[in-house]
Formats: C-alpha cells, sequence, structure tokens
C-alpha cells in the first residue's frame, strides 16, 4: 500500500476531526504536497456537502420536537391492571389458540371415562366397599342380611327351616350367630 | 407436505389425532376376560375358643358373627370366564355355583347358588368390589355352621 493510498483512507475522518495530532499533521502536510491526494479530498468535500444539503431539504418537515414528546410520553405512561390483562386474554383467545383447546377438553372428558380401564379401582374403590346384594332366593328358608359397618362386610346368613336339613343341626345353629 | 403447509391445517391434524387418541382411550374400557374366584369354607361353631392361624387375615370379619371358634375348612379358586360358571365343591357334600356376570365400576356381578344334594339351599346375585368378598353363612356342619367366603377379582 502506498503512502498515498493511506492517506485517502484518512481524509474523511481528517475531515471529521477524528484523527489524533500525529496523524492528522501527517494527513494535512502531504494534502499540500499531493495534487492527487487534494483533488480527492475536494471530491469528498463537495460529496459531504451535497448530502448534508439533501438531508436537511427531507427532515425541514418534520416536527422532531412533537415526534420526541410523543415518544417520551409512551414510554412514562403507565399501563393500568385492566389493560395488562385484556391484552394477554386477546392473546391466549386468539383464534388458533382456542382451536388446541376444544380437542383437549374433549380428551379430557374422554380420558376420565376410560381412566378405570387403566387404574381399575381407582375411581369407585374408595366410595363404598359394601358388596350389594341384588337378589337373594333361600328356597323358602329364613335368611337374614348383615352389614358390618367396621369391616364394610356383607354377611347373607341362612337359618335351618323347622324341620330341618339334611344335617343334623344343633341347637345354636338353629338360632343363628347373635349378629 | 401440503397437508402441513397451512396452520390452519396443522392445528385440524392435531385435534383429529387428538381426539381419536382419546377415543383409543375409552374403546380400551371393557370387561376383563376373566373373574378370579376364591372360596374360603369355615366351620364357625361354639365348643371351644380356637381361631385357625390361617384366617388371620379375616379376623375382623368372622368376629361380627360371634361365634367362639373358626377353622379354616378347605380354600378353592378357579378361574371362571364372563358369563361362565364354576362350580366348587363344598364340605358337606354341598355345591356351590358361580357365574360372574358383569364388571362394572370396578364391580363384579356375582350370581352364586350353593346346593346340597341337589336341592337348591340359597341363589343370590352379589356385586361385589374388585378383589373384595362377602360372606354366605349358616348351613349347619359338624356341631357348628359352614361359613363361605367367596372373593372375586378380575384377571
Amino acid at each position: 500500500m502506498t503512502n498515498c493510498d493511506t492517506i485517502r483512507e484518512k481524509i474523511g475522518s481528517w475531515l471529521d476531526g477524528e484523527l489524533n495530532a500525529h496523524d492528522s499533521e501527517s494527513v494535512r502536510a502531504h494534502l499540500l504536497d499531493c495534487g492527487a491526494c487534494a483533488d480527492a479530498r475536494r471530491q469528498l468535500e463537495k460529496l459531504n456537502l451535497t448530502l448534508n444539503e439533501q438531508l436537511n431539504a427531507e427532515a425541514a418537515p418534520v416536527d422532531f420536537p412533537a415526534f420526541w414528546r410523543a415518544v417520551q410520553q409512551r414510554i412514562e405512561q403507565k399501563r393500568s391492571w385492566h389493560e395488562v390483562w385484556l391484552e394477554r386474554w386477546r392473546e391466549l383467545a386468539s383464534a388458533p389458540k382456542i382451536a388446541w383447546s376444544v380437542p383437549a377438553l374433549i380428551a379430557l372428558v374422554l380420558a376420565w371415562f376410560s381412566i378405570e380401564s387403566f387404574l381399575p379401582g381407582w375411581r369407585a374403590a374408595p366410595r363404598n366397599n359394601f358388596a350389594a346384594v341384588e337378589s337373594i332366593d333361600a328356597h323358602g328358608r329364613s335368611v337374614a342380611l348383615l352389614r358390618e359397618n367396621e369391616t364394610k362386610t356383607t354377611v347373607i346368613w341362612l337359618y335351618q327351616d323347622q324341620e330341618g336339613d339334611n344335617e343334623t343341626a344343633e341347637d345354636e345353629t338353629k338360632s343363628g350367630p347373635a349378629f | 407436505m401440503k397437508l402441513l403447509k397451512t396452520r390452519r391445517n396443522r392445528v385440524l391434524l392435531f385435534s383429529l389425532s387428538l381426539v381419536s387418541l382419546a377415543g383409543l382411550g375409552a374403546a380400551a374400557e371393557k370387561n376383563p376376560q376373566s373373574v378370579l374366584v376364591t372360596i374360603r369354607s369355615i366351620l364357625a361353631a361354639n365348643q371351644s375358643d380356637e381361631f385357625d392361624a390361617k384366617l388371620k387375615g379375616m379376623e375382623q370379619q368372622l368376629k361380627s358373627l360371634k361365634y367362639r371358634s373358626y377353622r379354616s375348612l378347605k380354600d378353592d379358586s378357579k378361574t371362571v370366564p364372563w358369563q361362565g360358571t364354576q362350580s366348587f365343591e363344598i364340605p358337606g357334600g354341598r355345591i356351590l355355583s358361580v357365574a360372574p356376570q358383569e364388571y362394572q365400576n370396578n364391580r363384579i356381578s356375582l350370581k352364586v347358588r350353593l346346593t346340597e344334594n341337589d336341592k337348591p339351599v340359597v341363589d343370590t346375585t352379589v356385586r361385589i368390589p374388585n378383589k373384595g368378598n362377602f360372606i354366605l353363612g349358616g348351613p349347619p356342619h359338624e356341631g357348628g355352621a359352614l361359613v363361605l367366603s367367596i372373593s372375586a377379582a378380575t384377571n
């Protein structure tokens, strides 16, 4: 890289006043001696001037003070709690998300009714452990039905009829147990 | 895949999969294939204060009958298919026939018939909790009373 190339790279920074004193002095001295680099400086200054004029022409109609005041106001404004919740609800209730909840609800309902097949007894067992007698025919004999609360036991007790059955029964069995 | 290109299609497809899975789960709820029926024959009497050690698990249940002694006579277990019938020989020449009817809400419905010398003694239908039992007692036996613990568990 020649000295001119190095200097031309620094001309932009030099014009903006971004170089340190040593570099700034070396660029200034070179531009005094080198016509090509001095031309490059003039072109760059001309470009800068054109850009500035164009930018100023575009920005003039914009009311920057009002714009910045509005931005400042939005930053400082504190939203109320119901506005925050409303916004969250709107996000949740957007159509695609609601669509997910419908099959999920159906799946939950079906799972509730089918869970018995996967976990037998989880639902019914704690409710009532008594056996339920739906029908009974003792063919003319006396019969007693006992439900013992402590052990949740259902007892069907048959009493001997007066004529007795085939087996010789003693008095105690004729009367049956004292429930 | 064309079907998965739009968001709506993806949501619909996922929904259908969920419902299908749940439906499969619901269809899985059906009667177990068979029932293991266990009959314990016990002699309850008042001649002594003996309590058979084999009956330890049933002590509280039997105590409600207020006899003084309890002796295990026989234990018998058989697998019975739904709507099928199995017969159990009971001391004293009796036969106990058990026919599981249906399984609902974790309860097994059992049709039970006790016969003695081919004569029916009792016919009953009892709905017991799965793995639960009930007691059928009273027929006289060896100076005491025969007590049958009838339990059932799904297979």
